[in-house]
């Protein structure tokens, strides 16, 4: 450092020694930024250490190690006799991730539609409600979505099969969105010229040009809806979560194991199915 | 002449042929078999949507409204808001901490050993994520018993495996140049990762960890739901007390949050891609 200064300073020249100062002071401004940024994460780590795990925590019931292993050992069994039954739970959590993905993508439409800049049909109004119907849809969690419903249309499939659907427009309606704005504008103009009205030139000029992709986005929605439709039980939408609260608060730990089993098998059933599907569409 | 218009018609172009058409035709209609056989099985009341609908609004109208602001302006549920903050920072840092191990183990390019380490990332990666994070909440909380720490555990797991995937996918896509060019020089695999490949994933893996710190606060406002504090706890109270203004207003304040961590982490993303 100061070699560098008496460098520019036998130079004799003033303005490089100004110019070395300034680099010098950057460089320390930048390392005091850094070093302040790194002691306000740490402060605020031990702070929420302090706050969320060493008071918050009943380490009395916890016990000692020897009790915690014990308790999570007691997951490690499998219940395998119950696996026939849950077949069935099974195939209606499929169910109702497949249903809640269909009606899912049907309030798509719309929100895509007018949350594309490019085709939205009056930009003050339209442009903003999509935009508000696809962040409200991605931030409200998909137990609070089925509670919501569960409130509405009472206990059942419909419940979460209303509860993915509405969770599920936000990402897929952005994504359409985004893709709708990055068309080719040449096929719209050819439609219009030939004379087509505006669900023409939707349907022949730009529902070609981004199914592929759309089709993507739907079954990477679908995948992830497997695995929410399978909580969704506890909220009292069935499926295999509702299985899975049962034997849970039977306190028949090697069930609870059999379900999560279950639900992994689904899920990877779901990612082969998935990945044939976007085979097939690409 | 009548031969050769006979032969034009039968010319006529299609895009898919016998076998693929047949098996694309077939596949959507089982698709839209299986969906109909669904709505079937599920024994969904068709007929009474319509009149569900305008339920709703009614339901909404006289039970949701109007919210129950003073309630969540108290201090107590204030101090809630807070906690649950913590334990989204906590378990995402923790999360994103197991999740560069995770990331660095568990791609194709840089992993220390194709044989063993790599598939053993890759399953836990997939694991951590196959799992959703309220299934994690309610195995900590029968471990552990209630409290924040179950819900900072969960919310770990559940962030190493959602950032897990996307730091391997980053550092698989990385320029092996730089890398070949250190081993070459006689670097060991510590010097290659911390030299060859974090300075090229150093801006991605901010962007992802920001993103994570997101998505961890969304679950984090619902793993009380089961018992591992923060707000869910107080949204499961006021459900079971069937105090629907309550709820309106927890939900609200929900949202709210969701909302400004939103407009926080995308414009910390973009100062972020922006120093690039």
């Amino acid at each position: 450092m100061s070699t560098f200064r008496q460098a520019a300073a036998t130079a004799d020249v003033a303005w490089r020694s100004r110019a070395a100062d300034q680099v010098l002071d950057s460089r320390r401004r930048r390392r005091y930024r850094v070093s302040t940024f790194v002691m306000v994460l740490v402060v605020l780590v031990v702070w929420s250490v302090q706050v969320t795990i060493i008071d918050d925590t009943d380490w009395e019931r916890m016990g000692s190690l020897q009790s915690v292993l014990a308790a999570a050992g007691e997951f490690l069994a499998v219940d395998w006799a119950l696996f026939p039954s849950l077949a069935g739970p099974a195939v209606e959590t499929l169910m109702i991730a497949c249903l809640g993905t269909l009606l899912g993508v049907v309030i798509c439409v719309p929100a895509a539609w007018f949350g594309a800049l490019n085709i939205t049909p009056y930009k003050p109004v339209t442009y903003p409600l999509a935009r508000l119907m696809m962040t409200l849809s991605r931030s409200i969690h998909e137990i609070v979505w089925a509670l919501f419903f569960v409130a509405v249309v009472g206990l059942g499939p419909l419940a979460g099969i209303f509860a993915i659907a509405v969770r599920s427009v936000g990402f897929i309606a952005k994504m359409s969105a985004e893709a709708i704005e990055d068309i080719d504008h040449g096929p719209v103009e050819a439609i219009r010229a030939v004379g087509g009205n505006g669900f023409q030139v939707m349907l022949y000029a730009i529902l070609p040009q981004v199914l592929p992709q759309v089709l993507g986005v739907i079954i990477f929605e679908w995948e992830i809806n497997i695995r929410r439709s399978a909580i969704l039980g506890l909220v009292g939408a069935g499926g295999l979560g509702l299985v899975f609260f049962r034997q849970l608060n039977t306190f028949n730990f090697a069930g609870v194991t059999a379900v999560i089993i279950a639900i992994l098998a689904l899920i990877l059933l779901g990612e082969v199915l998935s990945y044939f599907a976007r085979k097939a569409v690409i | 002449m009548a031969g050769s218009a006979g032969r034009a018609t039968a010319l006529q172009w299609r895009r898919f042929r016998f076998p693929q058409s047949l098996i694309g035709h077939g596949a959507w209609i089982a698709v839209l078999a299986f969906l109909a056989f669904s709505v079937d099985h599920l024994e969904i009341p068709l007929e009474r949507i319509p009149d569900m609908l305008g339920r709703m609004w009614q339901v909404l109208a006289s039970r949701y409204y109007p919210p129950d602001l003073a309630y969540i302006l108290d201090r107590d549920y204030l101090d809630y808001v807070v906690e649950t903050i913590q334990m989204a920072y906590l378990g995402a840092l923790f999360g994103l901490l197991l999740s560069v191990l995770l990331g660095w183990f568990g791609s194709f390019n840089m992993t220390p050993s194709r044989r063993f380490v790599y598939p053993v990332a890759r399953l836990f990666t997939m694991g951590f994520r196959a799992v959703h994070e309220m299934i994690w909440a309610i195995l900590f909380v029968s471990i552990l018993g209630f409290g924040m720490l179950p819900g900072v555990l969960a919310l770990t797991f559940f962030c190493a495996g959602f950032a897990g995937k996307l730091f391997a996918e980053e550092i698989e896509a990385i320029d092996m140049g730089p890398v070949e060019a250190m081993r070459a020089a006689g670097a060991n695999l510590f010097q290659t990762v911390v030299f060859g490949v974090f300075p090229q994933v150093r801006v991605a893996f901010t962007g992802i960890s920001i993103y994570t710190w997101d998505v961890a606060f969304r679950a984090a406002t619902v793993v009380g739901f089961v018992g591992a504090g923060g707000m869910g706890w107080y949204l499961k109270r006021a459900v079971l007390q069937i105090e629907t203004e309550r709820v309106a207003a927890i939900i609200l304040s929900i949202v709210a949050l969701v909302i400004v961590s939103e407009i926080v982490s995308a414009y910390a993303r973009d100062r972020v891609m922006r120093m690039k």
